[in-house]
């Protein structure tokens, strides 16, 4: 086949798609900052929210006729902090903008902002999933992680979403937390797992800089110990597994039976979609969507993204734009994330390349060092290889310039 | 002009005690130049020069004086470079001239390089006007720098002018002082041009640009003259000299200096210090001519193996202003192909690599400097070793000889212990000392050549707080037993981080390596060994410890952008990484070396 380099061999990509079947809403407010969060997120006064949810509203209108959502996800921030008018007029919207019948509805919650009111106005209204930032459940580190919630409250909100009527529910949990040690994380596992969500996030303490935990292990307040890091991944992977939940990506689990596409039925459909390199729409301050093969952000300060939709424009301030073979490289790359590792045909359907003729040597390179697996449908990592993802990633990675 | 009425001259003196200041004003005293120029400082030109207040390279400019007996006086200043690295340099320019500046700083006093130069310009039988200069400085002590003047260099002190280069104060004296100080330019007694290359620069229209003083007879364009030690003849295209701006000339007399062309391609064409003579007719050569040699080695390679071509052009650039830079093709293990390069000094050798990567902007790795070691195999036959590589095994060896230095250095008394205990610590041995005045004290000491190679300058200044200063000259070859220390990375000998080392300072530098490289080299997917052998003896050994894990714990749709730029960045960092083994090792752990 002789075709310029850099233009797709097999086919048109599934990003230049309509419509695009995935939507983010940033909700940027907080209660008050974690120390370890580098999200753009800011303390929630009055006037600004009522602003916000306005502009917020303006920019669903730009977007909505080239949406048919399949999954909505409400993520921030704390979306939970939006009081029950303000998530009323969020809702109206959707309804109106007929954005509000996606087979998966996720909105992300704190547990010290939910209230049963709340949660109810959110089922009635077609919210299908919650997944709450438990992080959690020993009182000392919830208070190093400057959480504003106690362990008491978790099991409260808990209790409050059931009684809603929730019956789809992902808890958080964070690891590795300075200070805190094998026992605590497993004790915390076992109450969170005895909790019986649908579904698990966990994933270790990331020390983003310009966060205050950053600051304090820069300054050697604690140490960073891999090693312990290493078995607490490996206890949440065996104790997760062995009650039940499938690991479908390095930090999530999911319970359900398998389906045909080999993943559990209560896998996160929206952040599968991800991972999968598809199209997705995001609005809100900061939010960065996927449409047409192009990566943009939104203005990241909340007052300056009113300032713009005020003027009836999008507040895209950041595009990041890739030839194709780049952009396949990418989704490569981070769709290997997953366990099941990419079916050939999917990779093809969504980028218009074939993994095994762009990336064959990597590919050998990777099961000759114990990381791959070649399967006859697919390529997928080892457990080891999964330890090692942005390693394979930065391998598969082609230059922007092609 | 009439020869009784040229005088030629340099300015010697320690950095910064106004060497480029006191040029200056004399240039624009004589209306040599403007006062707009007055604003820049005209004879450094090179940035890099500048800012390490050296000068490689000026050229001599003509200045015209008319003297308070009413004649008019062509007046030489041929300048020399600020540094004893450049000592051969210095000679040679000092040899084109009859008188030398001697400038002293009032409110420093003498210092380490000030020794050295008048060293230097003593060697050459000129005449030494001192000037103790900055006098307008409140703390100035003039008393005290003249009796430094006689206490340590033996020049009365009051021959020496008081004056402020910066406010103008004395330079009529300074002026006069060329006149009737500094002899005339004698005739040698030959019958036919003689002339002395001073110094070169390329010009890409012209070729080789020579700066010349004549001693005898004439230089005319048109002329075939014989480069002695050079081997060659060619025919003289253009003469002239410089106002401080090239202007051509019919020809050059007897006595004064300037400059000539001849279609010269390459500046290795012409040995710097050799004799122009009148080829139809030729009289002896000057005396004093040596060849440069090279004191310290160091091997430069490209990162990317694919800029070689590049760096070998650029390379060649830079000889062509910088004859006594040298450099052939060598490959090594670890770095794959590069330079052998040869430097005058430390300075030198830290010049060109810095030219590199600044102006010509390469990426490049240099390995551990190295002197010239004597080598005495067991069959009797010496050998001259400039790479650890070449070091042949201790079985085969009779005996090693290293090159000396005697070293000057100054100090506040309060520091004399830590001084005397560094000198220890670099192998080297106090010779005497002198008291400069009630505060300082001037240590002469030998060292091995290699000890000073490193940090030794950055010690000094260091343990004086800035206060204290050093100058050496070199003091033949010594036996000494030396060792070749290897470095391993996962058992793989790395050519590149070898060294020749003091067999009582082997051990502790391998450790010391071992250390710094386990900083330096990254996490690799397996561990990795670092090991220092002396002789194949094990004598330290740190690991580098796999990786354990490498992803990012958390990863959706708004982290992926950042995500991957991070990577490629990463990626693109590995490619600087050079591979040994499969160890990826970043040019940090090279320069690392070079400062453990
Ligand atoms: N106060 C004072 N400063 C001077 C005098 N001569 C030079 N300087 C200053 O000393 C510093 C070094 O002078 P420079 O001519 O560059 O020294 P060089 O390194 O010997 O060429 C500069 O900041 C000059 O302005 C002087 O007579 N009086
Ligand atoms: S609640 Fe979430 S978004 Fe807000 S500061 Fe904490 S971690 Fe960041």
């Amino acid at each position: 086949m002789s075709t310029t380099p850099g233009t797709p061999t097999h086919g048109e990509p599934g990003w230049s798609a309509r419509p695009v079947r995935h939507l983010y809403v940033h909700v940027p407010f907080c209660a008050s900052k974690c120390e370890y969060c580098a999200f753009y997120s800011e303390a929630s006064e009055g006037e600004l929210v009522n602003r916000y949810v306005r502009a917020l509203i303006t920019e669903l209108g730009i977007v909505a006729n080239e949406l048919a959502p399949e999954t909505v996800f409400f993520g921030g921030g704390t979306p939970t902090l939006l009081n029950c008018r303000q998530w009323e007029q969020v809702l109206d919207a959707l309804h109106r903008l007929g954005l509000d019948r996606p087979a998966e509805w996720t909105v992300e919650c704190n547990p010290a902002t939910l209230s049963l009111d709340k949660a109810r106005l959110l089922r009635e209204r077609g919210v299908n999933r919650v997944s709450m930032g438990v992080q959690s459940l020993d009182e000392d580190l919830l208070d190093r992680l400057g959480r504003v919630h106690s362990r008491d409250m978790a099991f409260r909100s808990y209790d409050i979403l059931r009684q809603a009527g929730f019956d789809n529910v992902n808890l958080d949990l964070m690891f590795a937390i300075p200070g805190q040690s094998l026992e605590t994380w497993q004790r915390t596992l076992t109450e969170a797992l005895a909790m019986q969500s649908e579904h698990l996030s966990s994933y270790e303490v990331i020390y983003e800089e310009d966060t205050p935990l950053y600051v304090q292990l820069k300054a050697g307040r604690f140490d960073v110990d891999e090693d312990l890091a290493c078995e607490m991944y490996d206890l949440l992977v065996s104790t997760a597994r062995d009650r039940g939940f499938q690991q479908y990506e390095v930090a999530n689990f999911a319970s359900g039976a398998v389906g045909a596409d080999g993943l559990a039925s209560r896998v996160c459909r929206h952040n599968v979609a991800y991972w999968r390199g598809r199209s997705f729409h995001a609005v809100g301050p900061s939010a960065s969507g996927f449409v047409g093969g192009v990566r943009t952000r939104n203005r990241a300060n909340t007052r300056l993204y009113c300032d713009t939709l005020e003027q009836g424009e999008r507040a895209i301030d950041q595009r990041d734009e890739l030839p194709p073979l780049a952009r396949a490289a990418e989704i490569a790359g981070f769709g290997l994330r997953m366990n099941l590792g990419w079916p050939f045909a999917d990779f093809v359907a969504a980028t218009g390349f074939d993994l095994r003729e762009e990336w064959g040597d990597d590919l050998r390179w990777l099961v000759d060092q114990g990381w791959g697996e070649l399967l006859s449908d697919r390529f997928r990592l080892t457990d080891t290889g999964l330890r090692f993802a942005d390693q394979v990633i930065e391998r598969l990675l082609r230059p922007e310039q092609s | 002009m009439d020869r009784a009425r040229i005088r030629n001259f340099s300015i010697i003196a320690h950095i910064d005690h106004g060497k480029t200041t006191l040029s200056d004003r004399l240039l624009h005293r004589t209306g040599t130049i403007s006062d707009r120029d007055m604003q820049n400082q005209l004879l450094d030109s090179m940035d890099l020069e500048r800012e390490r207040g050296i000068t490689i390279k000026a050229h001599p400019v003509t200045m015209y004086y008319t003297a308070l007996d009413g004649e008019r006086y062509e007046l030489n200043l041929i300048d020399t470079p600020g540094h004893v690295d450049f000592a051969y340099e210095v000679s040679r320019s000092l040899s084109a001239c009859e008188g030398a500046l001697l400038i002293v700083d009032a409110a420093q006093g003498v210092e380490a390089q000030t020794v050295a130069n008048v060293h230097l310009a003593m060697k050459q039988d000129l005449a030494i006007i001192p000037l103790i200069n900055k006098i307008d400085l409140p703390h100035a002590n003039v008393d005290l720098v003249r009796r430094q003047l006689e206490d340590i260099l033996a020049i009365p002190g009051e021959d020496a002018i008081a004056c402020s280069a910066k406010e103008g104060i004395g330079i009529e004296e300074i002026l006069e002082a060329i006149v009737h100080r500094v002899p005339a330019p004698k005739e040698t007694g030959a019958n036919s041009l003689q002339a002395l290359v001073v110094d070169s620069v390329y010009n890409t229209f012209k070729g080789v640009v020579n700066y010349i003083r004549v001693f005898t007879g004439e230089l005319r364009a048109g002329m075939n003259a014989r480069l002695y030690h050079s081997g060659r003849t060619v025919e003289i295209k253009e003469v002239g000299s410089f106002n401080p701006k090239p202007y051509t000339r019919d020809c050059l007399t007897a006595g004064e200096t300037g400059y000539f062309t001849a279609n010269i391609k390459s500046p290795s064409d012409v040995k710097m210090g050799d004799s122009l003579l009148d080829a139809r007719n030729p009289a002896p050569p000057l005396s004093g001519f040596h060849e440069v040699h090279p004191m310290v080695f160091s091997g430069i390679y490209p990162i990317d193996a694919s800029d070689y071509e590049h760096l070998k052009v650029n390379l060649a650039k830079l000889q062509l202003n910088d004859a006594a830079f040298q450099y052939q093709a060598e490959s090594s293990v670890a770095l794959g192909f590069g330079f052998r390069c040869g430097f005058l000094g430390l300075l030198h050798m830290e010049i060109v690599q810095e030219r590199l990567r600044r102006e010509y902007d390469m990426d490049i790795i240099a390995t551990y400097p190295s002197v010239i070691y004597r080598v005495q195999l067991t069959d009797g036959e010496w050998h001259e070793i400039d790479n650890p590589v070449f070091l042949p095994e201790p079985t085969f060896i009779e005996q090693i000889e290293e090159p000396m230095v005697k070293a000057f250095i100054m100090c506040p008394n309060d520091n004399i212990g830590d001084m005397l205990a560094l000198v220890s610590e670099k192998r080297g041995l106090l010779d005497h000392t002198e008291t400069l005045d009630s505060t300082r004290v001037m240590m002469i000491c030998r060292l091995p050549l290699n000890e000073i190679l490193i940090d030794f300058h950055d010690r000094i200044k260091s343990i004086t707080r800035g206060y204290g200063s050093m100058d050496y000259e070199h003091d033949g070859y010594e036996a000494s037993d030396m060792v070749k220390l290897d470095m391993l990375v996962n058992t793989d000998s790395v050519d590149a981080f070898s060294s020749i080392v003091h067999r009582t300072k082997a051990e502790g530098r391998g450790r010391a390596l071992a250390a710094k490289l386990k900083e330096v080299i990254p996490r690799q997917q397996f561990a990795v060994a670092i090991q220092a052998a002396i002789g194949g003896k094990i004598v330290a050994r740190e690991t580098v410890r796999a990786f354990r894990k490498d992803v990012t714990a958390k990863c959706y749709g708004g982290d992926i952008t950042r995500k991957r730029k991070l990577l490629e960045k990463q990626k693109e960092g590995k490619k600087r990484m050079k591979s040994i083994g499969s160890v990826n090792i970043p040019q940090e752990a090279f320069i690392a070396v070079l400062k453990a």
